[in-house]
């Protein structure tokens, strides 16, 4: 057998049947398991490449994503502010067909049979499964806030919080506000997908305004009673740099939206009126985790067993990501879908091989924030499976925070995100 | 300013066929380790050349544990390193070093 042709039988999906008759009696599973993965970002993606890497390129692997390209909400700021391009976050998946073989299909998910182990496409397709992993990210509960729905498909308010059309829309509507406008952000209760993102909007919006609109101002409207990520760090940065420019309301807890007036209604405080409007409502588990009743944690988000990530609700449907009911301290992260997709991947290849299951994975997060164009902060953890509590836990004494905002960590920063990336789809 | 779909490119072409075969549960374990490393530093511990992160497949297995524990101890500063590092068991560092540093 010649080269080319070897590397297509070990890499092509069309070769796993051939090379079928080869394996062992314990890889045969294995070999003849279709493996759905639902969801491209930064869970999805990689599972999908680490199933066919942990499982020597021998998993059938298909990944179903409605995307051409992916899109990172890490860095995504950075368009807000108009620093970067929509080019500067996006990717196509090729990588992942033509490096490992991940078979592609471009579509949605309507529905999910868990007794019949089938998965709907939105096309019509229906395809069976012996596993699915599902990555669904998250879904905004614009019903949570009267008028929101609305105004958002108006696009009086715009959430950019999927990175996607309307990251590029706000900063559209940034540019387009007079010197002196009041750029005001809202953040729902934690727990929201990156806790620390709204407070490098606002650091990065302020930080253009300071040098494009310096008579304007970013008002951020807080549920939460302090900021919920780096806080000592952001509100040194933005005493030091934006004076003026940041104007910061804790316990700011948005209850409705009038659109013609482009108005935020709260609580208990009087209302705000503001001249663009980063409405960010409370979010859940993406819907199709919530339609197909995986959503056992209070209606929001998936409990799994996170030896292995599969959903308590059901069996064989392995659940990654924002989606999740987290471990205590654990952030619902780009950083940490990957690598809860990883301990995933690891279990549901040992599954089918019929060897034991990984009794004490570990994860990590690392996240950096900028608080300017220039410099960075980080925030890292490490959480170790306690078998005991059947639950991730946070290591006393690792992790923490930078000491100050470094242009180091910014370039750290941005090796972060190359990286990752780069682990996620190449 | 390098984009995201120029670093899967590069990466890409310099990641092929570096992965070694895993025929037993305890490779898998500890390839599942190691990969906890892959966010920052590259899958299989190879990150891009220019990406400002250190490219830890570079030093040997007994460079890289000595460097780890050289953090975990407080005897090298850092950013990152010294807080990540107290995360993991000596034991754990050593898989890692054995994973993604060079073997002689």
């Amino acid at each position: 057998m010649n080269n080319s042709r070897r590397h297509f039988l070990a890499h092509g999906a069309a070769g796993l049947s051939l090379l079928g008759g080869f394996s062992s009696f314990a890889r045969a599973s294995l070999d003849k398991a279709q493996i759905l993965v639902i969801g491209g970002g930064f869970g999805g993606a990689t599972a999908a490449k680490y199933l066919r890497l942990f499982s020597n390129n021998t998993a059938n692997v298909i990944l179903i994503e409605p995307n051409a390209s992916f899109l990172s909400c890490p860095m995504s700021n950075f368009v807000v502010a108009g620093m970067r391009s929509m080019a500067d976050i996006a990717s196509p998946y090729d990588s992942l067909t033509k490096h490992h073989g991940i078979k592609l299909i471009r579509d949605s998910v309507s529905a999910i049979d868990p007794d019949k182990k089938t998965v709907k496409l939105s096309s019509g397709s229906v395809i069976g499964y012996d596993k699915v992993v599902l990555s669904p990210g998250i879904s905004l509960m614009t019903n949570s806030i009267e008028g929101l729905a609305k105004a958002n498909q108006a696009g009086v308010t715009l959430q950019a919080w999927k990175a996607g059309p309307e990251t590029l829309m706000l900063y559209k509507q940034l540019a387009a506000m007079h010197d002196g406008g009041v750029f005001a952000i809202s953040i729902p209760e934690a727990p929201y997908r990156c806790p620390p993102g709204p407070y490098e909007r606002a650091s990065l919006v302020a930080n253009y305004l300071k040098q494009h609109k310096p008579k304007s101002k970013v008002l951020i409207l807080d549920a939460n009673q302090d900021i919920t990520s780096k806080g000592a760090l952001f509100k040194k940065a933005w005493s030091e740099q934006y004076s003026g420019l940041i104007e910061y309301l804790p316990s700011h807890n948005v209850t409705g939206v009038d659109a013609k007036t482009k108005t935020l209604r709260f609580e208990v405080q009087d209302d705000v009126r503001a001249d663009v409007l980063n409405v960010l409502p409370a979010m859940s588990a993406g819907e199709i985790a919530i339609k197909t009743g995986l959503a056992n944690a209070n209606g929001r988000w998936v409990n799994v067993d996170f030896l292995n990530f599969e959903a308590t609700a059901t069996r064989d449907i392995h659940v990654l990501g924002d989606a999740i009911q987290t471990a205590p301290l654990m952030p619902k992260s780009g950083h940490m879908a990957n690598q809860h997709a990883k301990v995933a991947a690891a279990a549901i290849i040992a599954q089918l091989n019929d060897w034991p299951i990984n009794p004490a994975p570990v994860v990590n997060n690392t996240c950096y924030s900028f608080v300017s164009e220039q410099a960075a902060v980080h925030i890292a953890s490490v959480h170790q499976y306690d078998a005991q509590a059947k639950t991730f836990k946070s290591v006393p004494g690792a992790g923490g925070l930078s000491s100050e905002p470094s242009n180091t960590e910014a370039s750290y920063a941005w090796g972060w995100a190359h990286n990752i990336w780069a682990d996620t789809l190449a | 300013m390098k984009s995201l779909a120029y670093s899967v490119l590069l990466l890409a072409s310099l990641s092929s066929s570096c992965w070694a075969q895993i025929s037993t549960a305890d490779q898998l374990d500890q390839q599942g380790l190691a990969a906890t490393c892959a966010n920052c530093h590259g899958t299989n511990g190879k990150g891009l050349p220019n990406a400002s992160i250190p490219l830890i497949s570079q030093l040997s297995s007994e460079e890289l544990l000595a460097q780890l524990l050289a953090y975990k101890s407080g005897n090298r500063s850092g950013t990152l390193m010294p807080q990540l590092t107290k995360g993991y068991t000596d034991a754990q560092l050593e898989s890692i070093a054995n994973q993604l540093g060079q073997k002689p």
